[in-house]
């Protein structure tokens, strides 16, 4: 069963049209790719999916759920978490704080009880801490807790934007670029890590990449974008020997 | 530990109040003013740094609110006779000339009448961003003045009251100061504190984590316009006189200067900053006077300090963007682990 389907979604901005009738279905529990050149309209493709931009046209659904037109911050709610291409951590917060942010959105209270600090408060803050420190743990975060994240190395970094993305307890994740600045043993790590977390958290991932290996390696199911069109989509082998993937990536003699 | 802080805190604030009592009895009846005004310039300098500081959103419309909550809170303070005899242009509104009421419930009402202008004002204006947010937010602060100068019968217009009841003392204005500290530390400290933090560093990755981004910015606005609105009540009950023109930009740009010298984000640094700030605007009252050299006097320019603040503002916007305290804060964690710390020095 599709637990995030996009059915026809074109973007249009002014004149140009950033992406096309693009269609997509993820499975529950399977890892899809989304390549092509840059400028294809693959983050914008993910930016109509996570509720930035509403779509021109087409209609995405989540859980069979019509989500078109729904704001970012209840989208994630409802269990779709994204990272971003160019990392946008909480430079100036804590580690620990920027994971704890990703939870306030299931905490059930109101400013002035967290103020008084009513018994209900202090129970729920007690458990975000509690379940951020057991996250942190699990992707090996929990040595620099305290340390600005702005201050961490670009792979922690990285790795922390999934942390975080994970703390809103999502169902579907999409990462933009993960693997963007790795060398090839830091993106093997993050293929297994990516697996791990799939198996861990009971996710269906659905990933922007340019490092081929990457997608390659994880995703069963692989998307092409060029120019906002959708020029094939298939298994890995299958776009490895699309003669359409090869042109708009290496261009035609 | 949390006990720990708690009892510590108890322990400062009671130390802090002793302070204030000697303070009060020593001092003269113009530094017990100062002292006064510094209360009340902190209140201010927390409002607005929880919606810059805090939440980021570069706001510039403190004294709009500050002109309701001072209205607010002279008019329902006001005794009926008093009220007769200074609306004598215009009388005032029937409905509002038997109020009487004493200071706390006025100085809760005015907050709130803030309050909800600011909730009003934000709905449009929180749709702006960075410098566009200013400009609609100082528009507004004027707009407010306008308004308040054009409603005759009920603001005595331009004007202005006089004779406001002098309920501002020491106590009031510090009172107020510390309930404003506790409350902006446990709600900075809280999850809601946190996302507010999140909107000023990333809003795009904020909305992306779940936060309501209208909702919270609604919420820090409104905050912070009622504890401008009780800033600005507790100025007018210091002043006893009240007209328009004292809410004009100069009085956000005075309480913008505490933030940026306090550093934008830090509680700690609001409270130093402006009782620095409050002190040194009186202390260089001399400059605006003329200044006797022995050998030769030179002519004071009345506003002189004003240019001396205008290039202190300016250096530090140079040179030390973070202010006095950054976005770091006092904790007793801090000063506790810094005193084990030359414990163990002493051991070895």
């Amino acid at each position: 069963m599709a637990i995030l389907k996009t059915e026809n979604i074109t973007m249009k901005f002014g004149g140009i049209t950033a992406v096309s009738d693009f269609t997509m279905e993820l499975e529950k529990n399977k890892i899809i790719g989304l390549i092509g050149p840059n400028g294809a309209g693959k983050t914008t493709a993910f930016n109509v999916i996570t509720g930035v931009y509403k779509p021109t046209s087409g209609h995405i659904f989540y859980n069979k759920e019509n989500i078109t037109g729904i704001k970012p911050h209840n989208i994630t709610k409802l269990g779709i978490a994204r990272t971003f291409q160019n990392i946008r951590l909480f430079k100036e917060l804590s580690v620990l704080e920027n994971v704890l942010i990703a939870n306030h959105l299931r905490l059930k209270s109101n400013p002035f009880s967290a103020v008084v600090n009513t018994p209900n408060y202090v129970r729920q803050e007690k458990h975000m801490i509690e379940k951020s420190l057991a996250l942190l743990e699990e992707v090996d975060l929990i040595d620099v807790k305290d340390e600005k994240s702005f201050s961490l190395p670009y792979g922690y970094q990285r790795r922390l934007e999934i942390a975080r993305a994970l703390a809103t307890e999502p169902k579907v994740l999409l990462l933009d670029e993960p693997a963007a600045g790795m060398n090839p043993q830091e993106s093997n790590q993050l293929m297994e890590f990516i697996i791990k977390i799939r198996d861990k958290f009971d996710l269906s991932i659905f990933m922007i990449e340019h490092h081929m290996q990457v997608v390659m390696g994880v995703c069963e199911k692989i998307y092409v974008l060029d120019h906002g069109i959708t020029i094939a989509q298939g298994t890995p082998h299958e776009i490895q020997n699309n003669p359409r993937v090869i042109e708009a990536y290496l261009g035609v003699e | 530990m949390k006990k720990k802080k708690i009892i510590l805190s108890l322990i400062a604030i009671i130390l802090f109040f002793s302070l204030l009592f000697i303070l009060n009895s020593v001092f003269n009846s113009h530094q017990t003013r100062i002292l006064r005004l510094c209360g009340i310039y902190v209140v201010l300098a927390l409002s607005l740094n929880l919606i810059n500081g805090f939440t980021g959103q570069f706001s510039l419309g403190t004294a709009g609110f500050m002109a309701i909550g001072a209205y607010t809170s002279a008019i329902l303070t006001m005794p009926p006779a008093q009220k007769a005899s200074a609306y004598y242009l215009e009388p005032i509104v029937p409905w509002l000339a038997d109020i009487e009421m004493s200071f706390l419930p006025a100085l809760i009402i005015a907050g709130l009448i803030s309050a909800l202008i600011g909730f009003i004002v934000a709905a449009p204006v929180l749709r702006l961003r960075d410098d566009y947010l200013a400009i609609a937010t100082l528009g507004f602060s004027e707009i407010i003045r306008v308004v308040i100068t054009n409603l005759q019968n009920i603001t005595n217009g331009s004007l202005g009251l006089k004779g406001l009841p002098n309920y501002t003392n020491v106590w009031w204005s510090w009172g107020v100061a510390v309930v404003c500290i506790i409350f902006m530390a446990l709600l900075i400290n809280s999850s809601y504190g946190r996302a507010l933090k999140a909107i000023r560093e990333d809003e795009i990755a904020a909305e992306a984590m779940g936060i309501n981004l209208f909702r919270n910015k609604l919420f820090a606005f409104t905050v912070s316009s009622f504890m401008a609105g009780v800033g600005g009540a507790l100025l007018g009950h210091l002043m006893g006189t009240i007209d328009p023109l004292m809410f004009r930009f100069t009085l956000t740009y005075n309480i913008l200067l505490i933030v940026v010298v306090g550093g934008i984000g830090s509680i700690t640094g609001s409270v130093i900053s402006g009782v620095i700030v409050t002190v040194a605007m009186e202390a260089l009252r001399i400059v605006d006077g003329n200044i006797d050299l022995g050998f030769m006097v030179i002519k004071g320019i009345p506003g002189m300090r004003m240019v001396i603040f205008s290039i202190l503002l300016m250096v530090i916007i140079l040179f030390f963007r973070r202010g006095i305290m950054g976005t770091n804060e006092f904790s007793w964690k801090w000063i506790l682990e810094s005193k084990l710390f030359k414990k163990r020095k002493e051991v070895a």
